[in-house]
């Protein structure tokens, strides 16, 4: 296995939709167990600079880096990046056709052909990781929405991946769901694994992340671990989104 | 409020309730069962109804096997088609509109005609003209048969549900296209994030979801191709309408012949629609999305 020491490397990524320029040049490391945490106002490009990570969206010029390998459009190598690469989304995305349990063994019998049994055993591990064992025989539309977003969570570990992404994992759950989901991933920050994790939740940030980053049109304004970026941020685009956040 | 008006209120209620479960009633399936009671009576005590069904019954079964096989094709034709026509290769893309705007633009009749008169013998026309390629080449074992394939060999059973197939996949491919629609863009972007190919998230994810989605079209258009496989009667084909057309013109009975032949199909058509709506409504009852 590559130990390179930084797991994510991003040189000059641009992404535009139209001619809207939604990545406008970011360059970006996250070092090998790193909680990096991105902020920053609606419509900054967060989710689109974090997509452009596993190219979900391929971006238009730049390079990006996982593990000491550029990262490329060429199906075969992408796949393979891809399954290395744990990802969560805002609204759960689980298959709604299948058991919670074939949620979380599906790709590791297709991508990574892990026998039957083995990947029902690694299933029923990550979900027991994630509080909710019992309900491996239940439909995603029979769980809370902490609940599913939790199997999902499951559902990406058993990836085994090296890199976990997080989108706003907290933004469609009801308050009293959010604690459940944000305590999973604490712990698992804990694990030492490397977590990308774009949100709103300033505690989860003070308390977990190594880097927060703060983005605005595109690009990267700052960055600095989270009791200086919280105590002394550097640009007025940062304390104005600081208040507003905190104050909400 | 005194006792006299509440008995009188329980009194309009229970009224009420008794008028809505008469309008609940579904009368249609009376009255349609009681057009199929006279018509069942006229067969079993009128000798000249009781002919003409018993001659057409001997097309039933090659109206449903016509039916069957022909959208089962239309079923690989139409997911192959609708796949194509989302495709982000322009060749798919273009091929699978071109498919079903040509079929949408043509008469369904005219279609069979031509798929069945001029496409079929057109094609085994270009596979005699392969067998000679390969039977000049010294290939002689694979080339003869081809090089000898002669058109009358091509039954018209075959080339009927040949026909219809080819229309009906691409009316399918619309509908198919649709329910890939219908399922949520999350779902392939959770699948490739996993490191599916674009085939194994369509086939595991995507495809499972868009089925589900569309059975209630696929069964009205099954509904649809019963019907449209009358057409078929045209090509000589012994379907139930063409023996009705044959017994009709042969013994002038066209009362007794195209009364059986149109109860026939609403039959088949109705029994298959109120079987389709059950299983619906136990999907829904059992669904979990
Ligand atoms: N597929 C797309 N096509 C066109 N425009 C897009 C697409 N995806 C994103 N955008 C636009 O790019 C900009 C950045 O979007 P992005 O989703 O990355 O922002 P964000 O910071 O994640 O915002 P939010 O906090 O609302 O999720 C927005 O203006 C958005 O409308
Ligand atoms: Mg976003």
């Amino acid at each position: 296995m590559n130990t390179h020491e930084s797991m994510i490397r991003m040189l000059d990524v641009h992404k535009t939709f139209g001619s809207l320029k939604a990545v406008n040049g970011v360059s970006l490391t996250v070092r090998r167990g790193q909680v990096f945490v991105i902020i920053g106002p609606s419509g900054s490009g967060k989710s689109t600079l974090l997509r452009c990570i596993n190219f979900l969206e391929v971006p238009d010029s730049g390079q990006v880096w996982i593990d000491g390998r550029r990262v490329e459009a060429e199906p075969r190598r992408l796949n393979a990046v891809r399954a290395n690469i744990g990802m969560v989304f805002q609204q759960f995305n689980l298959y709604p056709h299948l058991t919670v349990l074939e949620n979380i063994t599906l790709a590791q019998r297709i991508v990574r052909r892990v026998p039957g049994e083995q990947a029902k055993q690694t299933a029923l591990r990550q979900l027991e990781r994630v509080g909710i064992a019992e309900k491996a025989g239940a439909y995603p539309a029979q769980l809370s929405g902490g609940q599913q977003q939790r199997v999902a969570i499951a559902r990406a570990l058993a990836q085994d991946p090296d890199v976990m992404l997080f989108d706003e994992p907290t933004s469609a759950l009801d308050p009293e769901m959010i604690k459940e989901v944000l305590d999973v991933m604490l712990s698992l920050a804990r694990t030492g694994i490397t977590m990308v994790v774009v949100t709103h939740e300033m505690g989860f940030a003070r308390a977990a992340a190594d880097v927060v980053v703060f983005m605005d049109q595109g690009q990267i304004l700052e960055q600095a671990p989270p009791g200086q970026f919280f105590a002394r941020p550097q640009h007025d685009r940062t304390r104005q989104f600081l208040s507003q956040i905190l104050t909400r | 409020m005194n006792l006299e008006e509440s008995v009188q209120m329980q009194a309009r209620f229970i009224e009420r309730r008794r008028r809505t479960r008469l309008s609940d009633f579904p009368w249609w399936i009376l009255a349609v069962g009681l057009l199929a009671a006279a018509v069942a009576v006229l067969i079993s005590t009128d000798p000249d109804f009781n002919q003409a069904f018993v001659i057409i019954r001997a097309g039933l079964g090659v109206t449903v096997t016509t039916s069957l096989a022909a959208f089962a094709l239309a079923l690989v034709l139409g997911l192959i088609a609708g796949l194509g026509l989302i495709s982000a290769n322009p060749v798919y893309r273009n091929a699978a509109t071109i498919y079903v705007e040509i079929v949408r633009g043509i008469p369904m009749l005219v279609l069979i005609f031509f798929i069945a008169l001029v496409m079929i013998p057109g094609a085994v026309g270009g596979i005699n003209v392969l067998g000679e390629l390969l039977v000049s080449r010294g290939m002689t074992a694979a080339g003869t048969p081809l090089a000898g394939l002669d058109i009358s060999q091509v039954d018209m059973n075959f080339r009927a549900v040949l026909a219809l197939a080819v229309t009906y996949g691409a009316f399918l491919a619309e509908v198919f296209r649709a329910g890939i629609q219908s399922v949520p863009g999350g779902q392939m972007e959770a699948a490739r994030a996993q490191g599916m190919t674009y085939r194994q998230a369509m086939r595991f994810v995507i495809l499972p979801q868009a089925v589900r989605n569309i059975l209630p079209a696929l069964g009205n258009d099954f509904i649809s191709m019963i019907k449209d496989s009358s057409l078929v009667s045209v090509l000589a084909v012994r379907d139930i309408t063409q023996i009705a057309r044959l017994y009709a013109g042969r013994s002038f009975k066209f009362e007794e012949a195209f009364t059986i032949l149109a109860v026939m199909y609403l039959t088949i058509t109705l029994v298959l629609s109120i079987v389709m709506k059950r299983f619906e409504q136990r999907m829904r009852r059992h669904e979990h999305a």
